[in-house]
């Protein structure tokens, strides 16, 4: 297996770590070695058909701040110069237009090639269109890395629970939001919280991505999508984000032996993200950065499931995943799979 | 039909399951007991039993067994499933408003209770109210989730629902 991989920023870097711990694990599962054949960022790549050392791009990134040796133009032109078999795409999400991410994913599909991402911004867009691409060149397009980092909610749905009618999902898909929730909980003011969050690394310079419910809402609309069997994108979620939350409005919903969550649901006709007020104990009322969410089916009721929603190596273990499952599915038919 | 009943009998080995027998043979099903030992009224202990029942024939059969084997009936009637949700509402508003917006609510659904909590706020900064709802089905929930959705949304006021 040659991969590409499209972004060497935080998730790239853990990715190429990921390879290093589990190289042994890919020999012994499928007798073959899944090699990095090329690796670009938003300024330079590196290539070698006889595989990169994910030691070396890691070295290089840290020293010199990037992964490749050779600058580019286009990265069509530099995926079109190799030769690989899937590509990782992990560069940063713009979700007004995809940013090169949308360009690279429907570039890789339309030439055949299977796909892993866990960037929003082309999902949020353009699920159908890419979904469609990849259905009609033979291409497995995986994206659980995309919502909720660690937590398997896509494959959980689209696989364990592939014989149940699910009725609903709501759930805690930012964990930006729900680390300056909690720590408002504990009487910090909105402005304390989220200059915290900032500190630690959690919410960026300009945080309005996660404050005013956006990334949450492109979350929303690849489970619609993916699960619902939905066409909607961006434009078509209900948002309210946190920023008009009230340190009286937490005092209060205390008092009632509740907490306010960011919450995003979605079902055959909802699509929404906002506040909520959530009874203390119920399982969306974690804190902290965690990601949480709830499947309601028709058969086994609801079913709950929480982990790391963000950070290095917790996303790339979703990409692992996603790999693991292409990996398997080429082995069991010999070749090329053939669902999505 | 649901029913609640607060029964009375003698505090005497056996007399709890002698009056909750009849409800069995009139084809009831018990869906809940408080056997309250504390609260004891002329040498008898209170029980409240909540059963489902066909119909009138049949309680009214049970009350004239309860009557035969002397257990009091201190309160009886049907009981009914209610739909709560709670709301909070952060924004400049006046007490007033929310009464209104209640008000206006009640001529088009029907509440069992609404409880209203308001933070302690002046009035010219903002203020925080929560309100519980109860009502009576749940397309009245519904009518009430988007009337209450649509007043916020007019008058500029952040309206924040339970799960």
């Amino acid at each position: 297996m040659r991969i590409l991989i499209s972004g060497f920023g935080t998730v790239g870097q853990g990715f190429a770590e990921v390879m290093i711990l589990r190289k042994d694990f890919f020999k012994e599962r499928y007798g073959e070695e899944v090699t990095i054949v090329c690796a670009m960022d938003s300024s330079s790549y590196v290539s070698d058909q006889s595989g990169l050392s994910p030691n070396e791009l890691l070295k290089r990134k840290l020293e010199t701040g990037k992964v490749g040796t050779q600058g580019y133009q286009d990265p069509v032109k530099v995926m079109d110069s190799v030769e690989y078999d899937l590509l990782i795409e992990v560069s940063p999400t713009d979700i007004k237009t995809g940013g090169a991410g949308l360009k690279n994913i429907r570039h890789a599909l339309e030439s055949g090639k299977d796909v892993i991402t866990v960037n929003k911004g082309p999902l949020a867009l353009k699920f159908c269109e890419l979904i469609a691409i990849a259905r009609k060149n033979n291409c497995k397009f995986r994206f659980e890395g995309s919502v909720g980092g660690a937590m398997p909610i896509i494959n959980l749905c689209r696989e364990s629970l592939v014989g149940e009618n699910i009725y609903s999902i709501r759930g805690i898909l930012n964990g930006t939001c729900n680390f300056i929730l909690s720590k408002m909980d504990n009487g910090q003011s909105f402005e304390q919280a989220l200059k915290e969050a900032q500190q630690m690394g959690y919410a960026e310079a300009d945080p309005a991505n996660d404050i005013e419910g956006y990334d949450s809402a492109c979350k929303v609309v690849i489970l619609a999508n993916s699960i619902f069997k939905r066409n909607v994108s961006f434009s078509d979620v209900s948002i309210t984000g946190i920023t008009s939350i009230t340190s009286e409005a937490i005092s209060l919903a205390a008092s009632h032996n509740m907490v306010i969550r960011l919450i995003g649901e979605m079902s055959g006709d909802k699509l929404e993200v906002a506040p909520r007020l959530v009874p203390k104990g119920h399982p969306l009322s974690i804190t902290g950065t965690l990601n949480a969410a709830q499947v309601v089916t028709d058969l086994a009721g609801p079913i709950t499931i929480s982990g790391k929603g963000a950070g290095r190596t917790e996303t790339a273990s979703a990409i692992l995943s996603d790999l693991v499952s292409i990996m398997d599915d080429r082995k069991e038919r010999g070749g090329k799979c053939q669902n999505l | 039909m649901m029913v609640n009943a607060q029964l009375y009998v003698k505090d005497l080995p056996g007399r709890l399951v002698e009056s909750l027998e009849p409800i069995s043979l009139v084809n009831g099903n018990i869906v809940g007991v408080v056997h309250d030992r504390e609260q004891i009224v002329n040498q008898r202990i209170c029980i409240d039993v909540t059963f489902e029942i066909k119909g009138t024939p049949e309680l009214d059969q049970l009350k004239d067994i309860w009557k035969k084997k002397d257990v009091l009936i201190a309160k009886i009637g049907s009981v009914y499933k209610t739909f709560t949700m709670e709301y909070m509402l952060v924004g400049k508003f006046k007490a007033s408003f929310v009464e209104s917006v209640i008000d206006e609510a009640s001529t088009m659904m029907t509440f069992e209770c609404v409880d209203v909590t308001f933070s302690s706020q002046n009035a010219s900064s903002t203020r925080t109210a929560m309100i519980s709802a109860e009502l009576i089905s749940e397309s009245d929930l519904k009518k009430f989730d988007a009337f209450l959705m649509d007043t916020c949304k007019k008058s500029g006021i952040v309206y924040i629902r339970g799960l």
